[in-house]
């Protein structure tokens, strides 16, 4: 079967600038990366690299972002993004940098990871946080998480047991 | 009954069968084929296991775990199984080359670097030391977050500046209070001190012979060698842990194959920084520069990437300091290396330098003041480097 493979690099953007987060939307990811590409690799990288590259998934208030790049040219994206000190927004700029968490041939892999990653930044949340009302929502968002996936294994479970029982 | 060594590099683990490793959790476990006699096999299972990729210090802890108890209930009978019937020939069938290379691409392919899922410790041996608690407070909190285990408190002594005393380390628990958890593990950072010494003159190296200052109490010994006669007493004689190489300017000298090779032996780790090159575009060409240099010489063995970051902007995770290293001219694995198995060599080999070569570990415990000059002495197991 013929058909491109793209490679989809998970990023964390960092920052110690509150607003930064709320400012920070797709063109500016995008023309940082690009920016960066062309920095460290100069035109060929920032050529090759340009082939098939978008965001896919921005979320501003975790700073997750989800570029994707062709397969034979992910090193370049990949080791251009240490080079990355900030992001330009309405010709304001936020000093932050990208954290790459994971790498994953699909949109797929990368979602499961993000969902464990997020889980564990629950925790740690949880771990940290001050006062008691924030406590006590984290732990009704934990709870509501983890009960879904033990429900969804009950009801798995529960099938499976019907079929036994029918065919005894 | 002997297999050819080809054989014995086979696909690891999913069939079973065979010398393998598995990585059950952290540790490699290793099993082997039953029915060998125990020093053989147990030669073969380590050679095999040093092919496959396992580092020695791995190999060294999971080998206490014992051979032969990783493999699943089922895969134990099928093993036993197929022995009883097969007496003179190996338990994996011999398969042509051609056909042994599609076996292993049947292995689940990772794209998350495959060092990066066994026993994982990131370390960044350089953040310089500011003065302030706070700065220094956001730094190490900007690491674990980023998933570094262990930090290296960095204090700079130029001989180039008027006479400056060593000062005790300040002992990191006195610091924090606090420390932060490292992000993906469930223990707080660890912090080392660590001590650079910018020489330019030979006189500068009697400091580190003498044995009354305070350089017995740091972590971590570094040296930052300017001329090319310098840097070769410091690859040779100099009794430290790591040297530094310039990635400011250019050079002022070629590495030696003979000095290079030397510190190599003598465990001795090179060191590069990699914040200024994210800072500025000319030191980012320098850094690439000399790095290339040294590559081309050492072949990407003893290097270790650390950042000199003030501030906890400048940091970068341990993934992207990896990518950072093939950039710099490492091989992949070298790369990987280079942030996490040399540096806690480098730790190991600072440890040494304090309890005699790891033989002998004396600890002062508090006393009351009756037994004042008596130190309880304990015996460490000698640990390889």
């Amino acid at each position: 079967m013929v058909r491109f493979k793209h490679r989809y690099l998970l990023c964390e953007i960092v920052s110690e600038d509150p607003r930064c987060r709320q400012c920070v939307d797709e063109r500016a990811v995008g023309a940082a990366a690009k920016d960066a590409v062309a920095r460290t690799h100069g035109d060929y990288g920032l050529a090759c690299c340009s082939i098939a590259f978008t965001v896919k998934y921005l979320n501003a208030y975790t700073g997750i972002v989800l570029l994707r790049c062709r397969k034979d040219f992910y090193r370049l994206l990949c080791s251009a993004l240490p080079f990355i000190t900030y992001l330009e927004n309405r010709n304001q700029r936020y000093s932050c940098f990208f954290n790459t968490l994971h790498v994953g041939g699909t949109i797929r892999t990368c979602q499961k990871f993000l969902v464990q990653y997020n889980r564990k930044q629950l925790l740690l949340l949880l771990h940290n946080c001050t006062s008691e009302e924030e406590r006590q929502s984290i732990q009704k968002s934990l709870l509501s998480c983890c009960l879904k996936e033990v429900e969804e294994e009950q009801s798995q479970s529960g099938d499976e047991e019907d079929d036994t029982a029918e065919t005894d | 009954m002997r297999c050819a060594p080809s054989r014995v590099r086979s696909q690891c683990g999913a069939l079973g069968s065979g010398p393998g490793v598995c990585t059950g959790g952290n540790l490699p476990l290793l099993w082997v084929q039953p029915g060998e006699s125990g020093g053989r096999r147990e030669h073969r299972a380590r050679g095999f296991a040093l092919s496959v990729g396992v580092t020695r210090h791995a190999l060294l802890a999971g080998w206490g775990r014992g051979s032969g108890c990783t493999a699943t209930a089922a895969q134990r009978r099928r093993r036993l199984a197929g022995c009883r019937h097969q007496t003179t020939t190996p338990s994996m069938p011999w398969a042509e080359p051609g056909l042994r290379r599609k076996r292993r691409a049947a292995a689940p392919r990772r794209l998350v670097p495959r060092g990066f899922s066994m026993a994982a410790v990131f370390a960044d041996l350089n953040v310089p030391g500011a003065p302030e608690r706070k700065s220094l407070q956001s730094l190490l909190e900007a690491a674990a977050h980023l998933g570094y285990s262990t930090v290296a408190i960095n204090h700079v002594i130029d001989f180039k500046e008027k006479k400056q005393e060593i000062v005790k380390p300040i002992s990191p628990s006195e610091l924090f209070p606090s420390l932060p958890i490292v992000q993906g593990k469930s223990k707080p950072i660890k912090i080392v001190t660590r001590l650079t010494l910018v020489v330019s003159d030979p006189s500068h190296c009697n400091v580190l012979r003498s044995t009354s200052t305070n350089i017995r109490l740091y972590d971590i010994i570094a040296v930052f060698p300017e001329t090319e006669k310098l840097f070769h007493v410091a690859c040779t004689n100099l009794d430290v842990d790591l040297i530094c190489v310039n990635v400011t300017e250019k050079l002022p000298f070629y590495f030696r194959r003979s000095s290079v090779n030397m510190a190599i032996d003598r465990g001795v780790y090179f060191e590069l920084l990699y914040t200024p090159a994210i800072k500025d575009s000319t030191m980012r060409r320098y850094t690439i520069s000399n790095a290339l240099s040294l590559m081309q010489i050492c072949k990407g063995k003893n290097i270790i990437i650390s950042s000199a970051a003030e501030r906890p902007l400048e940091l970068r995770g341990p993934y992207d300091v990896a990518n950072l290293g093939l950039l710099f001219g490492l091989s992949e694995s070298d790369a990987k290396a280079a942030i996490s198995t040399n540096c806690r060599a480098v730790l190991l080999h600072g440890e040494t330098r304090k309890t005699a070569f790891g033989v002998v570990y004396t600890k002062k415990t508090h006393r009351a003041s009756e037994e004042e000059g008596v130190l309880p002495v304990r015996k460490k197991a000698k640990t390889e480097v």
